[in-house]
C-alpha cells in the first residue's frame, strides 16, 4: 500500500521594533518604501548589525517547541540571485540553527501525537516583488525582516494532520508574542513536502514541493489533493519528478511551477561580519522566565474549570477575547463568562466585523453581568437582551436594566410573591403533595405572572418546593 | 609654488595655529602639485575643498590633523563625493552615507582633496586592473606603484597631500607603500571600523593610514581606531598609538621567520634587511631567525577564502539598485549583461575562481579546508609571539617594477603578496617602513609585525630605525 510522507517548513515574521540586521523599522505595512535604511537597500561599503530581539523572540519559539538551544551559534550567507534580493545573497543560518529536535503535541483521533521539528533557523525576508504588466516594483519595507523558518520532520500522515500541526505552531506563536501568525497577510508561510512510497519501503519516495498555499485550511486541501495525484499517477505505473507546485486557489488543485534539476547550489558560506553569538545562562534563563502560559497549560486549566471543550477551542483561537478572559476569569463564574465571550459578544464581533477592542465592553459591566447571572438575580434571556447595550453603549448594567424595564428580583421580593401565591390556590398545593406535579407547574406559572416572568425558573422551582415542604 | 606639503605634520600645524597659512593654502598647493605630478592617481577631486578649507577659517586649530589635506581610497564610501572602486560598474556611483572613517576624519576637520586610483574593487597589486587607466609610481613613471592602494600611495610619496587612507586585505597598503617608500600600515583586524568600505574580502579587509614618516602614521591611526556600533567585528580600545615612539627599543625580542628571507627574495632587498638586523642588535634588540610553519599555504589560502568571500560581496552589483545597469528584456540576460560589462577582467576571474571554490562539494575540498588550515597559521603566530614582541622582513619580495609584467601571467601577481597575505590572514598589524634604495635608487620596505593591537609596539620600533636612518624620501631630492 501506498502511504504519504510529508514534511512542512513554515516561515514567520517576528514582530520586533526593528529589522534584523539593519536598524530599519520593522513594519511592511507603512508607506511602501520607507521602512528603508542603507543596509537594507545593500549599499556598497554596508555591514549587518544584530538585533539581539530576534535572538531571544527565535528562542522563546525554540523553547515552546521543546527544542535545544544551540547556545554558540553563527550565521551563513545563502547565495542566489533574484531582484528582490538586494545583497544577492541571503543571511541565514545553515550550521547552527538557533533550535534542534523540538516537537508539538496534536490532538488526533488516535489520540495525542507528537510532530518532530527538525530545526528552526533565524534568517532575513527578501524584498516584496509586485508585479505589475511587464513592470516589477520592489517594496524594500520587507527587506530585512526577521524570519524564522520552522521545518517539520517528514512524519505528517494527512492533510489534516499537516492543519493540525500548523494550528499548534500558530496558536503557540501568537501567544509567544512573537509574531502575528497570519497566513492571509503573509506573516505566516508555508510550503508543503509531499510524496508517497510502499508502506514497508525504507526509502522516501520522490517528493513534490507544494508553494504558495494561502491558509491553513488550504494547506490541508492541497496536500490531499496532491496524495491523490501522485496515487494515481504511480498506480498506473508512472515515475514522480521531483518538482515545484504551487496551491491554485480557485480550482483547489496544484499546478507545475518547474521540474527541480540538479539540486540548488546556494554556496553556503559562513557570514564573516557576523561574529559568534553565545546565548549564556542568564540570557537564556530570562528567555524561559519571559515565557507566558502557553495554549496546552491553558486548555488544561480550563478542562478543570469545567469550561466545554468547544468554547475552549473558541477562547484559545481568539486570543483577544481569551485575553480579555484571563484578566477577570479568577474572580467571577468562569464558565458564565466563557458562555458569553465565545457566543453572544463573539458572533456579535462577526457579524459586525470588528474587535473587541471596537466595542464600549468594560470589565466591570461584564463582571456585574456574570455575576447576577451567576446570583441567578436575572434570568439568561435577560442577560441575552442586555448584553447588546453594554457593546454598544457607555451605560452600567443598572441602568440598562432599569431601562429595559427589567427588575431584578431579589429573594426576598420573590418569597413575599410565593407565600401570597401558595395562600391564594391551596388546592393547588394539596394537589402537588398528593404527587401531582403538574399543580407545581401551576403555581409557578402563578408566580411568574405577577413577577412579569422576571423570576428566575431555577430559584423560583426551588423557593416553591422548600415552602410547600415546611407546611 | 608654495612647499608647505613638505613639512612635516607638527611643522604645518605650528603654521596654522600662528595664522602664518590657512587651510586654502594647502588645498591650492595640493591641487596644483596633482596637477604638475600628473600621475593618474585620483579618480575624482574634490571640488569642494577649497570651500571646506575656507570653512575652517573661523575655527579654532584645535587638533594635529586640522585642515590637513587627505586623500582617500575609492573603495571608502564618501557622501557627495562619487565613490567608483575604480571599476565601470560604480563609474556614477554617489553613496548615500560617510563611512565610519570619514566622519572621524571629519570631526578632526581634516579636508580630502579627493579620491585615489586603484585596482578595480581593490583586486590586483599593481593598480593596473582599474577602470580609469594605471597610476605612475612617481619615483619612476616606467613603473608600478603597487596596488591596490596605488593613487593613496603615490599621492603621499610625491607630497601631494600629507597623508591617505587606504584598505589591505592581503597587502594593499603596505605593498604599494614599500614601492612608493612610504609608511603605511595595516591595522589589526577590529582596529578600525570597515562601515563603509566597499568590502572585498570581509574577514581581511582593514582600512591602514598611509603617511611620510612613522609618527604621522599614528596620529592618523589615533583618530580612525576605535569600536563602532556599526561594524560587529570592530574592537574597543582607547590606546595612544604615538605613546611609546621615542622610547628606548633596548631588550626588544624581534624575530625574523625564515620564510621572510628565503632565496625567493631579491638578493638586494634581503641584504637591505640585514642591514637593518644588524643595526637593531647593535641598539640592543635581541633578533633570532625563527620558523613559522605553514606559511608557505598563506597563498592558496587567500586565493580560496578571499576569493569566496568576494564572489559573495559582489553579487550586490547586479545593476537592480545602482551602479551600471545593462538593460535587457529578460531578468538573466541583465544579469549577465551588467555584470560582464559592469566589471573588468581581473574581477570577473576572481568571482570565477570565488564561486567555484564555494559551489557544491567544493565548499569542503576547498573553502572550509582553508578556515582551518587559517587557523593553524594564526596559533603558529601566536606561539611566535609568546616569544617575540615584534616579527621582522620585507614588505615585498622585489621593488617596483614595469608596466604590463603581469599581463600573461595572472597567478604571478598573487606572488607579490607572499610577505605580506600570511599577516593578514593572521589578522595581525603590520607596518611598511622604507628603510633604503637598491641601486636603481626604487626604495625598499622593512615589515614589522606586532603582535595583536600592539601597534604602539610596532610604531615605537620603526620610529626608532627610521630616526637611526634618516633618509631622504623626498623625490627629486639628491641620496
Amino acid at each position: 500500500m501506498l502511504v504519504p510522507t510529508i514534511g512542512i517548513e513554515v516561515h514567520v515574521e517576528l514582530k520586533s521594533n526593528s529589522k534584523v540586521f539593519s536598524r530599519g523599522k520593522n513594519d511592511f505595512n507603512d508607506d511602501i518604501n520607507t521602512n528603508v535604511d542603507e543596509i537594507d537597500l545593500a549599499y556598497p561599503g554596508t555591514l549587518p548589525a544584530l538585533n539581539k530581539d530576534v535572538i531571544t523572540m527565535a528562542m522563546k519559539a525554540c523553547i515552546a517547541f521543546h527544542c535545544d538551544i544551540t547556545r554558540h551559534m553563527h550565521f551563513d550567507r545563502k547565495n542566489y540571485f533574484y531582484p528582490d534580493l538586494p545583497k544577492g545573497f541571503q543571511i541565514t543560518q545553515q550550521d547552527t540553527p538557533i533550535g534542534r529536535n523540538g516537537y508539538v503535541e496534536i490532538k488526533t483521533d488516535e489520540g495525542i501525537k507528537k510532530i518532530g521539528i527538525e530545526r528552526i533557523h533565524i534568517e532575513e525576508d527578501t524584498c516584496k516583488s509586485i508585479h505589475s504588466g511587464k513592470q516589477t516594483l520592489l517594496n524594500y519595507n520587507r527587506a530585512g525582516v526577521p524570519l524564522i523558518e520552522i521545518v517539520s520532520k517528514p512524519v505528517i500522515k494527512d492533510g489534516k494532520e499537516a492543519m493540525l500541526y500548523l494550528e499548534s505552531l500558530r496558536e503557540n506563536l501568537l501567544y509567544l508574542g512573537v509574531s502575528d501568525v497570519k497566513m492571509e497577510e503573509g506573516s505566516m508561510r508555508c510550503d508543503a513536502n509531499v510524496s508517497l512510497k510502499e508502506e514497508d519501503s525504507p526509502v522516501l519516495g520522490t517528493k513534490v514541493e507544494i508553494k504558495n498555499i494561502g491558509s491553513i485550511s488550504k494547506v490541508a486541501i492541497s496536500i490531499n489533493y496532491e496524495i491523490e495525484r501522485q496515487k494515481k499517477i504511480l498506480e498506473s505505473g508512472g515515475k514522480m519528478k521531483e518538482e515545484t507546485r504551487r496551491f491554485d486557489d480557485k480550482t483547489e488543485t496544484t499546478i507545475l511551477m518547474r521540474v527541480k534539476e540538479t539540486g540548488n547550489d546556494y554556496r553556503y558560506q559562513p557570514e564573516p561580519n557576523i561574529p559568534f553569538v553565545d546565548i549564556d545562562d542568564k540570557w537564556y534563563n530570562d528567555t524561559v522566565e519571559s515565557i507566558p502560559t502557553l495554549p496546552a497549560a491553558m486548555r488544561d486549566e480550563y478542562e478543570q474549570l469545567g469550561i466545554s471543550s468547544n468554547n475552549i477551542n473558541t477562547l484559545i483561537a481568539y486570543k483577544e477575547l481569551n485575553d480579555f478572559y484571563r484578566e477577570i476569569y479568577k474572580d467571577i463564574d468562569s464558565v458564565i463568562l466563557a458562555n458569553l465571550l465565545t457566543g453572544d459578544i463573539l458572533s456579535h464581533l462577526n457579524k459586525n466585523n470588528i474587535e473587541l477592542k471596537d466595542t464600549c465592553l468594560t470589565k466591570e459591566n461584564i463582571l456585574k453581568l456574570v455575576t447576577l447571572l451567576s446570583k441567578k438575580e436575572i434570568t439568561s434571556k435577560q442577560g441575552k437582551e442586555i448584553l447588546p447595550y453594554l457593546l454598544t453603549t457607555n451605560n452600567s448594567v443598572d441602568k440598562i436594566i432599569d431601562d429595559l424595564g427589567i427588575k431584578g428580583l431579589d429573594n426576598s421580593e420573590l418569597e413575599t410573591i410565593v407565600k401570597n401565591v401558595i395562600n391564594a390556590n391551596n388546592q393547588s398545593v394539596v394537589d402537588y403533595k398528593a404527587g401531582k406535579e403538574k399543580a407545581l407547574k401551576f403555581l409557578i406559572g402563578q408566580v411568574m405572572k405577577e413577577t412579569k416572568g422576571q423570576a428566575n425558573p431555577e430559584t423560583l422551582n426551588k423557593m416553591l418546593i422548600d415552602l410547600i415542604n415546611k407546611m | 609654488m608654495t612647499n608647505y606639503l613638505d613639512l612635516e605634520l607638527t611643522e604645518i600645524n605650528k603654521l596654522l595655529k600662528a595664522k602664518k597659512i590657512k587651510p586654502i593654502d594647502l588645498v591650492e598647493e595640493a591641487f596644483a602639485r596633482i596637477k604638475k605630478d600628473e600621475l593618474n592617481d585620483f579618480i575624482t577631486l574634490n571640488e569642494k575643498a577649497r570651500e571646506e578649507a575656507k570653512a575652517l577659517e573661523n575655527l579654532e586649530v584645535d587638533n594635529l590633523l586640522f585642515g590637513i589635506p587627505i586623500a582617500i581610497k575609492d573603495n571608502i564610501v564618501t557622501k557627495g563625493l562619487r565613490t567608483t572602486c575604480a571599476s565601470k560598474m560604480l563609474e556614477n556611483f554617489d553613496s548615500v552615507y560617510d563611512a565610519t572613517v570619514i566622519e572621524k576624519i571629519k570631526a578632526k576637520h581634516m579636508i580630502i582633496i579627493g579620491k585615489t586610483n586603484m585596482d578595480e574593487f581593490a583586486m590586483g597589486s599593481t593598480g593596473e586592473t582599474s577602470y580609469f587607466g594605471n597610476t605612475l609610481n612617481p619615483r619612476d613613471k616606467s613603473r608600478v606603484p603597487g596596488g591596490s592602494s596605488s593613487g593613496s600611495a603615490a599621492s603621499v610619496a610625491s607630497h601631494e597631500v600629507v597623508l591617505a587612507l587606504g584598505s589591505d586585505t592581503g597587502g594593499s597598503v603596505r605593498q604599494p607603500s614599500g614601492f612608493c617608500g612610504i609608511v603605511g600600515l595595516k591595522p589589526t583586524y577590529g582596529c578600525v571600523s570597515r562601515y563603509g568600505l566597499v568590502a572585498f574580502a570581509s574577514s581581511l579587509d582593514q582600512i591602514g593610514p598611509m603617511s611620510k614618516n612613522v609618527y604621522e602614521n599614528a596620529v592618523l591611526l589615533n583618530a580612525i581606531a576605535g569600536l563602532d556600533e556599526k561594524d560587529l567585528t570592530s574592537v574597543k580600545q582607547e590606546k595612544d598609538f604615538t605613546s611609546l615612539i621615542g622610547k628606548d627599543i633596548k631588550g626588544l625580542k624581534i624575530g625574523v621567520p625564515n620564510y621572510y628571507m628565503s632565496d625567493v627574495i631579491d638578493i638586494e632587498v634581503r641584504n637591505k634587511i640585514k642591514e637593518v638586523l644588524e643595526l637593531l642588535k647593535k641598539k640592543g634588540c635581541e633578533v633570532d631567525y625563527i620558523d613559522i610553519p605553514n606559511l608557505e599555504y598563506a597563498i592558496p589560502l587567500y586565493q580560496v577564502i578571499a576569493l569566496g568571500e568576494a564572489s559573495t560581496n559582489l553579487a550586490r552589483f547586479d545593476g537592480v539598485k545602482y551602479g551600471f545597469l545593462s538593460d535587457q528584456e529578460k531578468l538573466e540576460d541583465m544579469y549577465t549583461y551588467t555584470r560582464s560589462i559592469g566589471f573588468g577582467a581581473e574581477v570577473k576571474r576572481r568571482i570565477m575562481v570565488g564561486s567555484y571554490v564555494l559551489s557544491g562539494e567544493n565548499a569542503k575540498t576547498y573553502y572550509y579546508k582553508a578556515l582551518r588550515l587559517r587557523h593553524n597559521i594564526v596559533e603558529n603566530f601566536k606561539k611566535a609571539f609568546k616569544k617575540y614582541d615584534l616579527l621582522l622582513g620585507p614588505t615585498n619580495t622585489n621593488v617596483a617594477y614595469p608596466f604590463n609584467r603581469h599581463l600573461d601571467n595572472v597567478l604571478q601577481s598573487f606572488y607579490d603578496d607572499l610577505l605580506t597575505i600570511p599577516v593578514s590572514m593572521a589578522g595581525l598589524p603590520a607596518l611598511a617602513l622604507p628603510v633604503g634604495f637598491n641601486k636603481e635608487n626604487l626604495p625598499i620596505g622593512l615589515q614589522i609585525i606586532g603582535n595583536y593591537f600592539k601597534e604602539d609596539e610596532i610604531y615605537q620600533l620603526a620610529s626608532a630605525i627610521e630616526s637611526e636612518l634618516k633618509l631622504d624620501l623626498k623625490i627629486g631630492s639628491d641620496k
